[in-house]
Protein backbone atom coordinates (compact mmCIF):
# COMPACT_ATOMS: atom_id res chain seq x y z
CA UNK A 1 0.00 0.00 0.00
CA UNK A 2 1.94 2.99 -1.31
CA UNK A 3 1.99 6.26 0.55
CA UNK A 4 0.55 9.31 -1.19
CA UNK A 5 2.48 12.56 -1.60
CA UNK A 6 0.40 14.12 1.18
CA UNK A 7 1.10 11.18 3.51
CA UNK A 8 4.81 11.47 2.86
CA UNK A 9 4.57 15.06 4.05
CA UNK A 10 2.18 14.42 6.93
CA UNK A 11 4.29 11.63 8.37
CA UNK A 12 7.71 12.88 7.33
CA UNK A 13 9.02 13.44 10.85
CA UNK A 14 8.29 9.88 11.91
CA UNK A 15 9.28 8.32 8.60
CA UNK A 16 12.80 9.68 9.12
CA UNK A 17 13.08 7.74 12.38
CA UNK A 18 15.53 5.00 11.32
CA UNK A 19 13.48 2.14 12.75
CA UNK A 20 10.31 3.46 11.16
CA UNK A 21 10.86 4.46 7.52
CA UNK A 22 8.38 4.32 4.67
CA UNK A 23 8.03 0.60 5.25
CA UNK A 24 6.87 1.21 8.83
CA UNK A 25 4.42 3.87 7.71
CA UNK A 26 2.98 1.54 5.09
CA UNK A 27 2.50 -1.11 7.76
CA UNK A 28 0.57 1.38 9.88
CA UNK A 29 -1.55 2.37 6.92
CA UNK A 30 -2.50 -1.26 6.28
CA UNK A 31 -3.14 -2.04 9.93
CA UNK A 32 -6.27 -2.17 11.99
CA UNK A 33 -6.74 -1.89 15.73
CA UNK A 34 -9.65 -2.08 18.12
CA UNK A 35 -9.75 0.34 21.04
CA UNK A 36 -12.17 -0.63 23.79
CA UNK A 37 -12.95 2.60 25.63
CA UNK A 38 -13.04 6.23 24.51
CA UNK A 39 -12.50 7.67 27.98
CA UNK A 40 -9.37 8.74 29.80
CA UNK A 41 -6.95 6.17 28.41
CA UNK A 42 -8.79 6.05 25.12
CA UNK A 43 -8.56 9.79 24.55
CA UNK A 44 -4.80 9.88 24.61
CA UNK A 45 -4.09 6.64 22.81
CA UNK A 46 -6.70 7.15 20.10
CA UNK A 47 -5.30 10.59 19.39
CA UNK A 48 -1.78 9.30 18.93
CA UNK A 49 -2.77 6.24 16.94
CA UNK A 50 -4.83 8.41 14.62
CA UNK A 51 -2.16 10.99 13.98
CA UNK A 52 0.47 8.29 13.55
CA UNK A 53 -1.56 6.96 10.66
CA UNK A 54 -3.03 3.65 11.83
CA UNK A 55 -5.24 2.88 8.86
CA UNK A 56 -8.35 1.56 10.57
CA UNK A 57 -9.43 2.07 14.14
CA UNK A 58 -12.56 0.51 15.60
CA UNK A 59 -13.64 2.37 18.73
CA UNK A 60 -16.05 0.73 21.15
CA UNK A 61 -17.75 2.57 23.98
CA UNK A 62 -21.34 2.42 25.22
CA UNK A 63 -21.27 5.62 27.28
CA UNK A 64 -22.35 9.18 26.66
CA UNK A 65 -20.19 12.20 27.41
CA UNK A 66 -20.77 13.72 30.85
CA UNK A 67 -19.40 16.88 32.44
CA UNK A 68 -17.52 14.82 35.01
CA UNK A 69 -15.53 13.16 32.20
CA UNK A 70 -13.93 16.34 31.00
CA UNK A 71 -11.05 16.59 33.47
CA UNK A 72 -9.38 13.71 31.63
CA UNK A 73 -11.24 12.60 28.51
CA UNK A 74 -9.75 15.12 26.17
CA UNK A 75 -11.33 13.72 23.01
CA UNK A 76 -14.57 15.26 24.23
CA UNK A 77 -15.59 18.82 25.06
CA UNK A 78 -18.47 20.72 26.63
CA UNK A 79 -20.31 20.77 23.31
CA UNK A 80 -20.34 16.96 23.31
CA UNK A 81 -22.11 16.50 26.64
CA UNK A 82 -24.96 14.07 26.07
CA UNK A 83 -23.50 12.64 22.85
CA UNK A 84 -22.32 9.10 22.40
CA UNK A 85 -18.60 9.07 23.18
CA UNK A 86 -17.82 7.11 20.04
CA UNK A 87 -19.48 9.76 17.87
CA UNK A 88 -17.61 12.57 19.57
CA UNK A 89 -14.38 10.57 19.30
CA UNK A 90 -14.90 9.80 15.61
CA UNK A 91 -15.53 13.45 14.80
CA UNK A 92 -12.42 14.60 16.66
CA UNK A 93 -10.14 11.86 15.29
CA UNK A 94 -11.28 12.42 11.71
CA UNK A 95 -10.55 16.12 12.10
CA UNK A 96 -7.04 15.22 13.24
CA UNK A 97 -6.44 12.81 10.38
CA UNK A 98 -8.97 12.57 7.55
CA UNK A 99 -6.87 9.91 5.80
CA UNK A 100 -7.66 7.09 8.21
CA UNK A 101 -10.85 5.15 8.85
CA UNK A 102 -12.59 5.42 12.21
CA UNK A 103 -15.39 3.00 12.94
CA UNK A 104 -17.56 4.08 15.88
CA UNK A 105 -19.35 1.29 17.75
CA UNK A 106 -21.64 2.62 20.46
CA UNK A 107 -22.14 -0.59 22.40
CA UNK A 108 -21.48 -1.83 25.89
CA UNK A 109 -19.22 -4.88 25.86
CA UNK A 110 -21.02 -8.02 27.02
CA UNK A 111 -20.40 -11.76 26.97
CA UNK A 112 -22.88 -12.02 24.11
CA UNK A 113 -21.33 -9.46 21.78
CA UNK A 114 -17.62 -9.41 22.55
CA UNK A 115 -16.45 -12.01 20.04
CA UNK A 116 -18.40 -10.35 17.22
CA UNK A 117 -17.17 -6.89 18.19
CA UNK A 118 -13.52 -7.90 18.28
CA UNK A 119 -13.37 -10.28 15.29
CA UNK A 120 -9.63 -10.57 14.64
CA UNK A 121 -8.51 -7.09 15.63
CA UNK A 122 -5.58 -6.55 17.97
CA UNK A 123 -7.10 -5.07 21.10
CA UNK A 124 -6.27 -2.03 23.17
CA UNK A 125 -7.73 -2.25 26.66
CA UNK A 126 -8.81 1.27 27.60
CA UNK A 127 -11.66 0.12 29.80
CA UNK A 128 -12.47 1.30 33.30
CA UNK A 129 -13.71 -1.87 34.93
CA UNK A 130 -12.39 -5.37 35.47
CA UNK A 131 -15.39 -7.41 34.20
CA UNK A 132 -15.14 -5.77 30.76
CA UNK A 133 -11.38 -6.24 30.78
CA UNK A 134 -11.85 -9.90 31.53
CA UNK A 135 -14.11 -10.22 28.48
CA UNK A 136 -11.48 -8.61 26.27
CA UNK A 137 -8.97 -10.98 27.78
CA UNK A 138 -11.12 -13.98 26.97
CA UNK A 139 -11.15 -13.08 23.26
CA UNK A 140 -7.44 -12.38 23.41
CA UNK A 141 -6.69 -15.83 24.77
CA UNK A 142 -9.17 -17.77 22.64
CA UNK A 143 -8.22 -16.06 19.37
CA UNK A 144 -4.50 -15.45 20.02
CA UNK A 145 -4.76 -11.70 19.70
CA UNK A 146 -2.45 -9.18 21.35
CA UNK A 147 -3.88 -7.08 24.16
CA UNK A 148 -2.38 -3.73 25.07
CA UNK A 149 -3.39 -3.15 28.68
CA UNK A 150 -3.39 0.02 30.74
CA UNK A 151 -4.97 1.03 34.05
CA UNK A 152 -4.95 4.12 36.26
CA UNK A 153 -5.81 5.28 39.76
CA UNK A 154 -5.11 8.81 40.90
CA UNK A 155 -1.51 9.58 40.09
CA UNK A 156 -0.59 5.94 39.51
CA UNK A 157 -0.75 4.00 36.28
CA UNK A 158 0.24 0.63 34.88
CA UNK A 159 0.82 -0.84 31.45
CA UNK A 160 1.72 -4.20 30.02
CA UNK A 161 1.44 -5.96 26.66
CA UNK A 162 -0.16 -9.38 26.52
CA UNK A 163 0.69 -11.89 23.82
CA UNK A 164 -1.23 -15.15 24.41
CA UNK A 165 1.05 -18.10 24.95
CA UNK A 166 4.09 -15.91 25.63
CA UNK A 167 2.95 -13.75 28.51
CA UNK A 168 0.51 -13.89 31.40
CA UNK A 169 -3.01 -13.10 30.36
CA UNK A 170 -5.00 -10.47 32.20
CA UNK A 171 -6.58 -13.09 34.45
CA UNK A 172 -3.13 -14.36 35.41
CA UNK A 173 -2.46 -10.83 36.65
CA UNK A 174 -5.74 -9.64 38.11
CA UNK A 175 -7.91 -11.44 40.61
CA UNK A 176 -9.62 -8.28 41.85
CA UNK A 177 -9.19 -4.51 41.93
CA UNK A 178 -9.65 -1.66 44.35
CA UNK A 179 -13.37 -1.16 44.88
CA UNK A 180 -15.29 2.11 44.76
CA UNK A 181 -15.17 5.19 42.57
CA UNK A 182 -11.76 5.53 40.93
CA UNK A 183 -10.01 8.85 41.38
CA UNK A 184 -8.33 9.92 38.14
CA UNK A 185 -6.01 12.83 37.52
CA UNK A 186 -6.17 13.75 33.82
CA UNK A 187 -2.47 13.48 33.15
CA UNK A 188 -2.29 9.90 34.38
CA UNK A 189 -4.40 8.29 31.62
CA UNK A 190 -2.65 10.70 29.28
CA UNK A 191 0.70 9.16 30.12
CA UNK A 192 -0.47 5.56 30.24
CA UNK A 193 -2.52 5.99 27.06
CA UNK A 194 0.59 7.27 25.29
CA UNK A 195 2.53 4.25 26.52
CA UNK A 196 -0.18 1.94 25.17
CA UNK A 197 -0.13 3.77 21.82
CA UNK A 198 3.65 3.42 21.71
CA UNK A 199 3.30 -0.32 22.24
CA UNK A 200 0.71 -0.61 19.48
CA UNK A 201 2.88 1.29 17.01
CA UNK A 202 5.94 -0.81 17.86
CA UNK A 203 3.92 -3.99 17.50
CA UNK A 204 2.53 -3.02 14.12
CA UNK A 205 5.84 -1.88 12.69
CA UNK A 206 7.78 -4.68 14.41
CA UNK A 207 10.38 -2.59 16.22
CA UNK A 208 11.71 -2.06 19.70
CA UNK A 209 11.02 -4.19 22.71
CA UNK A 210 7.46 -4.68 23.84
CA UNK A 211 6.30 -4.54 27.45
CA UNK A 212 5.82 -8.30 27.47
CA UNK A 213 6.23 -10.16 30.75
CA UNK A 214 6.83 -6.76 32.30
CA UNK A 215 4.54 -4.39 34.14
CA UNK A 216 5.46 -0.74 33.91
CA UNK A 217 4.35 1.23 36.96
CA UNK A 218 4.06 4.98 36.79
CA UNK A 219 4.10 6.93 40.05
CA UNK A 220 3.22 10.51 39.25
CA UNK A 221 3.54 11.76 42.80
CA UNK A 222 7.10 10.53 43.15
CA UNK A 223 7.65 11.01 39.38
CA UNK A 224 9.17 7.62 38.98
CA UNK A 225 8.73 4.63 36.72
CA UNK A 226 9.21 1.17 38.15
CA UNK A 227 9.22 -2.05 36.25
CA UNK A 228 8.47 -5.52 37.55
CA UNK A 229 8.45 -8.92 35.91
CA UNK A 230 5.16 -10.72 35.61
CA UNK A 231 4.57 -14.32 34.71
CA UNK A 232 1.81 -16.73 33.88
CA UNK A 233 -0.25 -18.08 36.72
CA UNK A 234 -0.22 -21.90 36.50
CA UNK A 235 -3.70 -21.89 38.08
CA UNK A 236 -5.22 -19.33 35.69
CA UNK A 237 -8.71 -20.47 34.69
CA UNK A 238 -8.67 -18.53 31.44
CA UNK A 239 -5.40 -19.97 30.21
CA UNK A 240 -6.50 -23.47 31.20
CA UNK A 241 -9.84 -23.11 29.44
CA UNK A 242 -8.27 -22.39 26.06
CA UNK B 1 16.04 -11.24 58.52
CA UNK B 2 16.09 -7.70 57.22
CA UNK B 3 13.97 -7.02 54.16
CA UNK B 4 13.24 -3.77 52.34
CA UNK B 5 9.59 -3.30 51.49
CA UNK B 6 8.78 -0.94 48.65
CA UNK B 7 5.36 0.60 49.03
CA UNK B 8 3.00 1.46 46.18
CA UNK B 9 2.18 5.17 46.05
CA UNK B 10 -1.43 4.25 46.77
CA UNK B 11 -0.39 2.89 50.17
CA UNK B 12 1.99 5.65 51.17
CA UNK B 13 -0.74 7.61 52.88
CA UNK B 14 -0.64 4.80 55.46
CA UNK B 15 3.15 4.90 55.87
CA UNK B 16 3.54 8.62 56.48
CA UNK B 17 4.80 8.96 52.93
CA UNK B 18 7.60 6.44 53.27
CA UNK B 19 8.31 4.63 50.03
CA UNK B 20 10.81 2.11 51.42
CA UNK B 21 10.38 0.54 54.83
CA UNK B 22 12.82 -1.84 56.42
CA UNK B 23 11.15 -4.77 58.22
CA UNK B 24 12.13 -8.12 59.64
CA UNK B 25 10.61 -11.37 58.44
CA UNK B 26 11.56 -14.73 56.99
CA UNK B 27 8.77 -14.89 54.43
CA UNK B 28 6.75 -12.33 52.46
CA UNK B 29 3.81 -12.94 54.76
CA UNK B 30 5.88 -12.32 57.88
CA UNK B 31 7.21 -9.13 56.32
CA UNK B 32 3.68 -8.01 55.57
CA UNK B 33 2.66 -8.58 59.18
CA UNK B 34 5.72 -6.68 60.35
CA UNK B 35 4.75 -3.84 58.04
CA UNK B 36 1.19 -3.79 59.32
CA UNK B 37 2.33 -3.64 62.91
CA UNK B 38 4.37 -0.54 62.06
CA UNK B 39 1.59 1.04 60.04
CA UNK B 40 -1.79 -0.28 61.19
CA UNK B 41 -3.69 2.13 58.88
CA UNK B 42 -2.53 -0.02 55.98
CA UNK B 43 -4.70 -2.93 57.02
CA UNK B 44 -7.89 -1.51 55.54
CA UNK B 45 -6.28 -1.55 52.10
CA UNK B 46 -4.91 -5.05 52.51
CA UNK B 47 -7.70 -6.99 54.16
CA UNK B 48 -11.42 -7.34 53.59
CA UNK B 49 -14.07 -7.28 56.33
CA UNK B 50 -13.55 -10.96 56.99
CA UNK B 51 -9.86 -10.37 57.57
CA UNK B 52 -8.83 -12.11 54.34
CA UNK B 53 -6.00 -10.70 52.28
CA UNK B 54 -7.60 -8.91 49.35
CA UNK B 55 -7.01 -10.47 45.91
CA UNK B 56 -5.98 -7.06 44.57
CA UNK B 57 -2.84 -7.00 46.72
CA UNK B 58 0.13 -7.97 44.58
CA UNK B 59 3.56 -9.02 45.80
CA UNK B 60 6.87 -8.91 44.02
CA UNK B 61 10.15 -10.25 45.38
CA UNK B 62 13.24 -8.67 43.86
CA UNK B 63 11.10 -7.33 41.04
CA UNK B 64 9.35 -10.59 40.19
CA UNK B 65 5.71 -11.41 40.83
CA UNK B 66 4.94 -14.06 43.40
CA UNK B 67 1.59 -15.75 43.90
CA UNK B 68 -0.32 -16.50 47.08
CA UNK B 69 1.23 -19.97 47.32
CA UNK B 70 4.64 -18.30 47.57
CA UNK B 71 3.84 -16.03 50.48
CA UNK B 72 5.24 -18.51 52.97
CA UNK B 73 8.40 -19.27 51.02
CA UNK B 74 11.64 -18.16 52.66
CA UNK B 75 13.29 -14.91 51.72
CA UNK B 76 16.99 -14.12 51.72
CA UNK B 77 18.66 -11.37 53.65
CA UNK B 78 18.58 -8.16 51.61
CA UNK B 79 15.62 -9.22 49.48
CA UNK B 80 13.22 -6.52 48.36
CA UNK B 81 9.49 -6.97 48.63
CA UNK B 82 7.19 -4.70 46.62
CA UNK B 83 3.56 -4.41 47.68
CA UNK B 84 1.29 -3.11 44.95
CA UNK B 85 -2.46 -2.74 44.61
CA UNK B 86 -4.29 -3.81 41.45
CA UNK B 87 -6.16 -0.92 39.84
CA UNK B 88 -8.66 -0.72 37.04
CA UNK B 89 -9.43 2.88 36.21
CA UNK B 90 -9.40 4.02 32.62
Amino acid sequence: MMLTKEELVRYERQIIVPEWGKAGQEKLKKSKILVAGAGGLGSALLTYLAIAGVGKIRVIDGDKVELGNLNRQMLHADKDIGREKVDSAKERLESLNPDIQIEAVGEIITEENIFDLVEDYPIVDAMDNLPARYLLNRVTVRRNLPLFHGAVYGFEGRATTIIPGDTPCLKCLYQGVLPGKTPVVGVTPGIIGCIQATEVIKYIIGIGELLTNRLLIYDGLGMRFNEVKVKRDPNCEECKAK
Amino acid sequence: MSVKVKISSLLRGSTNGQEIVEVTGNTPLECLHSLESKFPKMKKWLYDKKGELRPQVWFFVNGERIFRDDLNKPLNDGDELFVLLAISGG
